[in-house]
């Protein structure tokens, strides 16, 4: 376990489930387990200095109630989306990005939520591949949580791993700032699972993303997982437009490309900082002395704060050109943005979100 | 003037309340260091600072500090504010221009490309009637051509204008996309 727990929380009824049983076989004997009758109470805010950060280190294995598919709670008709299916079996994250959304996402019910009913979201993968047989769809877990923290005491990726591996029209993204790998290296995903990091810079790393992997280790994970039979790709999100950003991005991405060749890379995202004013007032609460909090930021129409647009796109468009310039054609996306943004960037405007989608999900060329 | 601390807070608890400053502004202002404490009280005194624009100037130096890591004295004292505490005026406009002061130290790129952005707009010599309205803080990429007519003849004369600059808009544009130097 390479994060803290201050105690498990389980649901009565869930107490014979595997991933219990799993859990409190390899949990350390310091950390208490108890179970209880409902888990949204647990998973609830406390009162306390940092009830996010308490939530955190406070697991709670339960029932989920509500589907575990959903679209990507990015998504909206204002943006040129990437058609990402969003499978919820977690619900924060031990680690704690100064920038992260679910401080507002999640803020009341901040506690580690684990569901332990997960094979049940087989059964709604299962109905969607027979209502669409024709279709391709690019499925992850690394939207409310990261897909592999943890990974080492819940084992969720060896049941996924199982199922994705599979089904020939489905793919799964695991998407993580962990190296959390050892289970992912035993296994065999016959080309239908992809693990994406999100990389930033060393500066915002050091500044902003605590408790993660240093960007180093998170590359030489990749590698490693590629060699084990893995799909990479990587997601700039957030791109943070601090004085010097230009620079230490490329260099980033010269490090990646260091690592892992450019063909061999499934696709790269990018996505400017973007915090709800509120989003930002809480960040400010917990990282008052965060500097990568206080880019030039402005009201954008969408009713977020972004790094002003001329600034943003040039970031964009830096990062864009080095890798059409690595040697071989990576796909590539931009997250929360417009058609009109897109073909700024890339030259042409994207396919539909479904399309995008599906050839993400199938490694094809997205223009 | 140096002031003794216990004077100089009270003095600062006396101006919140005489301003109606919410509580949470007059304590983030109390728990400034003493040297950054008494330069605000010296300058919203003297520029006679309205309730709305000690907030926003607390907002920003408190912003501008942690961006700079400097003290907010460091930054009240730095030459462009102390400039226009000093200057001659009357104590309203100068307390306007040190908002705009502290707003450009805040968003120094911005203000830079906004003023990139306009000389653009100005070289395009636009006849009366026809503008080019950039996005509000460069907020979008969208830039919006607006005419102001009365006659059906002014509208084929301010196509004409738009036509014969499209060029020089598209290099607005381009630059709306970041394609020039921000």
């Amino acid at each position: 376990m390479k994060f803290d727990l201050d105690a498990v929380f389980i649901e009565q009824g869930e107490r014979e489930s595997a991933l219990a049983r799993r859990v409190v076989a390899a949990l350390p004997e310091r950390v208490p387990v108890e179970y209880i009758a409902d888990g949204r109470e647990a998973a609830r805010a406390r009162v306390g200095a940092d009830p996010f950060d308490a939530g955190k280190r406070r697991m709670v294995l339960m029932r989920r109630r509500a589907p575990f598919l959903m679209s990507c709670p990015a998504g909206s008709a204002r943006f040129a989306c990437c058609g990402y299916l969003v499978m919820v079996l977690a619900s924060n994250c031990p680690m704690d990005c100064s920038y992260c959304f679910l401080q507002e996402f999640v803020a009341g019910n901040p506690g580690f939520q684990v569901f332990s009913n997960y094979t049940d979201s087989f059964e709604e993968l299962e109905r969607m591949i027979h209502s669409t047989p024709e279709r391709h769809f690019r499925i992850g877990t690394g939207e409310l949580a990261d897909s592999l923290a943890f990974d080492t005491l819940t084992g969720l990726t060896r049941d996924l791993v199982g199922f994705f591996a599979a089904r020939d029209t489905l793919t799964l993204e695991l998407k993580t700032k962990t190296d959390e790998i050892e289970n992912l290296l035993a296994l065999d995903p016959r080309g239908r699972v992809l693990v994406s990091w999100t990389l930033s810079p060393e500066k915002v790393w050091r500044t902003c993303e605590h408790r993660t992997a240093s960007p180093a280790a998170r590359i030489a994970a990749a590698r490693r997982v590629l060699d084990a039979g893995y799909r990479v790709a990587f997601h700039f999100d957030p791109m943070i437009a601090y004085d010097g950003a230009e620079h230490d991005y490329a260099e980033l991405i010269d490090n990646v490309l260091d690592v892992i060749p450019a063909a061999q890379i499934g696709f790269f995202s990018i996505g400017g900082l973007r915090m709800t004013p509120a989003l930002r007032a809480a960040a400010r609460r917990r990282w008052p002395a965060d500097p990568m909090l206080l880019g030039e930021d402005v009201l954008a129409n969408d009713g977020r704060l972004r790094a002003f647009t001329p600034l943003r796109l040039k970031l964009y468009r830096i990062l864009a050109e080095r890798f059409a310039r690595a040697g071989a054609k990576v796909p590539g996306y931009l997250c929360m943005e417009s058609a009109s943004v897109h073909e700024r960037v890339f030259g042409v405007a994207p396919a539909n979100p479904a399309a995008t989608g599906e050839r993400l999900a199938l490694g094809q060329d997205l223009r | 003037m140096t002031r003794v601390a216990s004077n100089r807070d009270d003095a600062i608890r006396a101006l919140a309340a005489a301003r109606h400053l919410p509580d949470s502004h007059r304590e983030r202002w109390l728990a400034l260091e003493p040297r950054s404490r008494g330069a605000f009280l010296e300058l919203a005194e003297s520029l006679r600072l309205r309730t709305g624009q000690i907030v926003i100037a607390l907002d920003l130096l408190g912003e501008i500090a942690v961006r700079e890591n400097k003290s907010a004295a460091d930054i009240l004292t730095s030459p462009a504010l102390a400039r226009i505490a000093q200057r001659a005026g009357s104590a309203p406009s100068r307390a306007r221009a040190f908002i705009e002061a502290l707003r450009a130290l805040r968003f120094p790129r911005l203000g830079e490309a906004t003023a990139r952005l306009e000389d653009a707009i100005g070289e395009l010599r636009l006849p009366r009637g026809i503008s080019i309205v950039l996005p509000r803080e460069l907020g979008s990429d969208v830039l919006t051509i607006k005419f102001e007519l009365s006659r059906a003849s002014d509208l084929d004369r301010a196509m004409g204008v738009v036509t014969e600059r499209r060029a020089a808009i598209a290099r607005i544009l381009a630059m709306l996309g970041g394609s020039d130097e921000v």
